[in-house]
């Protein structure tokens, strides 16, 4: 495939970018009467934490990123589904034998792990995991510090 | 036959990745983490050290996110004017 000769991104995503999808997500939530209805506490949040990880991966690039398109991409399924998709866990395993006999185990092990913290990791060769990760970390403390700074404008002086 | 043979194995060659390019990714990892970053150049943090650091700190932001989720829903619930407020805050950024 031609992806493997692309160079690698990683670009700082749009601030701005996702600033204005998570409010726009916010004001849909609002005129849906979300916050106002008796809906419980936990839902709401739920749904302000979706709208911030589906404006994070729209910023993120949509589908051009793997993680961006495993995030939204479950994030389409859980609104067409009220079952939960189990994880994948055998892809990983068997990724996990293949590759334990040339690379430090404790190395596999902790690659492991954030295998299945980012989205969409599951499938990821070692070195596209790390390049995903270090684009996912750029993009979440983004995220962090944007709803940071909702908060504070939000929040009673 | 020969031509294809060689373009499967060429193929192949692309995909395996050297040393060198897990190293020069760990060390853009850890230029990340704000544990790490500061660390010297010259004290090496292993590859295994790295990937847990950054497991943690994904873990960290996850809650934050958590966090702010939990907090944005009460303002928001709580505040008359809150599409105002939003749209000031946006603006002040």
């Amino acid at each position: 495939m031609a992806s493997a000769d692309k160079p690698i991104n990683t670009d700082v995503p749009e601030k701005d970018v996702f600033t204005l999808h998570f409010l726009q997500s916010l004001s849909n939530l609002r005129r849906q009467n979300t916050f106002n209805s008796p809906e419980k506490t936990n839902d709401r949040v739920k749904k302000i934490k979706k709208a911030a990880y589906v404006s994070m991966a729209r910023a993120a690039g949509g589908t051009n990123r793997l993680w961006s398109r495993a995030l939204l991409r479950r994030a389409a399924k859980e609104n067409s589904k009220v079952v939960r998709f189990p994880r994948r866990k055998k892809r990983v395993t068997c990724l996990r034998r293949r590759r334990s006999n040339r690379r430090d185990p404790v190395e596999e092990e902790e690659a492991e792990r954030l295998r299945n913290l980012v989205p969409g990791g599951g499938g990821m060769e070692t070195s596209k995991l790390m390049e995903e990760t270090a684009h996912y970390i750029k993009c979440l403390s983004m995220q962090v510090k944007v709803m940071q700074c909702l908060v504070d404008g939000l929040a009673p002086k | 036959m020969s031509g294809r043979r060689s373009r499967s194995r060429q193929s192949s060659g692309t995909t395996r990745i050297s040393e060198d390019q897990i190293n020069d990714l760990v060390i853009k990892l850890q230029q990340l983490l704000p544990e790490l970053r500061d660390s010297h150049r010259s004290d090496k943090v292993s590859a295994a050290r790295v990937l847990q650091d950054t497991c943690n700190y994904i873990r960290n932001l996850h809650r934050e996110v958590d966090d702010l989720s939990e907090r944005l829903s009460e303002l928001l619930a709580n505040s008359d004017t809150a599409q105002a407020a939003l749209l000031r805050s946006l603006l002040t950024q």
